[in-house]
């Protein structure tokens, strides 16, 4: 079995909000003027992340499925005259980059992961596998327009982040990985998002692979 | 970081060009050929022109499914062993575009077929029933240091015992929603390589490229004997100005670099103030070790450009002869860059990096078993 503790979590549930809404809501968590260029989904994963003060010697795990939808959005509609800022703002994996980047915060170890049906299950496992004493696993989505009505984007808009250990010290919960045997198994970001965002207990299984049992003190 | 895995060995690995697969990409860049030319950035729908190199009759407009498929089909079918995409042997997918040619494909033309690759996901799912891949499939996207990240963290699978054997497979088939940003930025030129020296900002050239390599704990004859990241986070588009990102990156590696005769694959896009800072660091770090670059011949594969351009490497070393810096002249950032094929008998390891957006740096160590 493979375990940790988890040590803090921090939920952003922006659901249907417009990014504006959330530019307004947020503004007073980030420098004077940084929000006008952050996305919704840079600046609910920097809320997220920034009470768990991401350090050089943290391992970043980042999983999300579609990224920086209104980016990529806005960035196909301003061609044929191509938008430099948000060709460079829909880059996975621009949202950490934009909460770090505002904080000058250096990082050795940052995997972003992209995927559907099972990405939790493959962030953890990559979190399980970090070297670092701390593990930061955060993800989230934006709520997409015309990619949403072609469902190519995410239907609400969320963030997490929580950091993991390997000691119980001041634990606020426990994840555990073992090994499952399920063809079908899926869960996917918003599901595993609920579950954090709820302090929900859960135990079943998340991909063909592996299941995951999560206890809350 | 990760310097203190133990060593993974690589048992195959394979790689595929606009020139063709990893040994007739080997042998044009030893005669100094490049792969770029010319192409209208929006491809049928015109625009300035920019360096690319393509696969050799592969449609820049992208089709519906995607024309890059049987390229990605014919270099899958080299990989050897099957059961890949189970527990006991994952798949590492990395890309920076995945199918994002067929996103900008749909918003022109209204073909909802285009979308079955439009996002990673479903990119990676339709390249898996293609290929026969189980559901054990972990797809990074780090922009151009993606391919990196699936080396370590297979690497680090094996090092835990989880696996048997691990694959990384890596993709980045070119299009205008990638060459159009790059454009955008004003880094490309339809004269690179050549005057890029000239340029404020220097140019660069794309191209496509895909890769993949199975790596195991025991078999195969090259080893990857330490592996390190770095993201400074400082700007999205620029480095440090101090190189202390080239230096964070390649502290880690540097005691299993002691008394070894290493030559240096560097990333080398061709921005000056980054390939400056690199062959700086480097040259520092490796004084009179041949630093080279091949992005002036076969362009830059983007998240693929590492393990594409290990698999030229490896088979560098095995036929005893590295390109030099093709597309380039001297005099270089420093001495050190060779711009000439040279001899490989006298080298036993080679460091090879890789930078990305947002500052990101990523550096392995090769070296025979």
């Amino acid at each position: 079995m493979l375990e940790r503790w988890i040590t803090a979590l921090h939920t952003e549930e922006a659901s249907l909000e417009e990014p504006a809404a959330t530019r307004e809501r947020l503004k007073d968590r980030f420098p004077r003027g940084a929000t006008r260029r952050m996305t919704q989904l840079g600046m609910l994963v920097g809320v997220a992340l920034e009470p768990l003060a991401p350090g050089e010697t943290d391992t970043i795990v980042y999983a999300t499925g579609f990224s920086e939808t209104r980016a990529v959005e806005g960035y196909l509609d301003s061609f044929p005259s191509a938008s430099p800022t948000l060709f460079q703002t829909s880059i996975h994996p621009s949202a950490v980059q934009q909460a770090l980047i505002l904080r000058q915060q250096a990082v050795h170890q940052f995997f972003p992961l992209t995927g559907n049906a099972c990405l939790p299950a493959q962030a953890l496992r990559v979190a399980w596998l970090a070297e670092t004493p701390r593990t930061l696993l955060c993800g989230g989505e934006e709520r997409g327009t015309w990619l949403l009505e072609n469902r190519s984007a995410s239907d609400r808009s969320f963030a997490f982040a929580l950091a993991l250990s390997a000691s119980p010290v001041g634990a606020i919960g426990r994840l555990a990985l073992t090994p499952s045997f399920n063809e079908r198994a899926e869960f996917a970001l918003p599901a595993f998002f609920d579950v954090l965002h709820a302090r929900r207990a859960f135990d079943a299984p998340i991909s063909p692979s592996l299941r995951l049992t999560l206890d809350w003190s | 970081m990760s310097a203190s895995l133990p060593p993974i060995r690589i048992a195959a690995c394979g790689g595929l060009t606009a020139f063709g697969d990893e040994t007739v990409t080997l042998n044009a860049l030893l005669d100094g050929r490049r792969a770029l030319a010319p192409m209208p950035v929006l491809g049928r729908e015109g625009g300035d022109p920019v360096a690319l190199a393509l696969c050799a009759g592969r449609s820049y407009d992208e089709t519906s499914p995607p024309d890059w498929l049987p390229w990605v089909r014919r270099l899958a079918a080299r990989i050897p062993g099957e059961g890949w995409g189970s527990p006991r042997r994952p798949v590492f997918v990395t890309s920076s575009n995945f199918g994002v040619g067929s996103l900008y494909a749909f918003r022109r033309t209204g073909d909802a077929s285009h979308l079955n690759y439009g996002t990673p996901a479903t990119c990676v799912d339709a390249l898996a029933t293609q290929l026969g891949w189980g559901p054990d499939i972990t797809a990074f996207s780090h922009a151009c240091v993606s391919a990196h990240l699936g080396l370590l963290q297979a690497s680090r699978v094996l090092a835990a015992g989880f696996a048997d054997e691990a694959l990384v497979f890596t993709f980045d088939f070119l299009s205008p929603f990638v060459a159009g940003g790059f454009h955008a930025l004003k880094i490309l030129n339809a004269e690179t390589p050549a005057p890029y020296q000239d340029r404020p900002t220097g140019s660069i050239g794309l191209g496509d490229g895909a890769a993949f390599a199975v790596l195991t704990r025991a078999r195969g004859d090259f080893v990857l004997s330490a592996q390190s990241l770095h993201n400074e986070m400082h700007h999205f588009t620029a480095n440090r100005a101090d190189g202390a990102g080239f230096e964070a990156c390649l502290a880690p590696l540097l005691p299993a670099t002691r008394g070894r005769r290493l030559w240096l694959k560097g990333h080398g896009t061709g921005t000056l103030e980054t390939g400056r800072l690199e062959a700086t660091a480097l040259a520092r770090h490796f004084p009179g070790a041949p630093l080279v670059s091949w992005k002036g011949g076969i362009g830059h594969s983007l998240g693929s450009s590492g393990l594409v351009e290990l698999a030229i490497a490896i088979a560098a070393i095995r036929a005893g002869r590295a390109p030099g810096t093709v597309g380039g002249a001297a005099p270089g950032f420093t001495p050190e860059v060779a711009f000439a094929p040279f001899d490989l008998a006298a080298f036993d390891g080679l460091l090879c990096t890789s930078n990305a957006f947002g500052g990101a740096h990523a550096a392995l160590l090769l070296s025979h078993a």
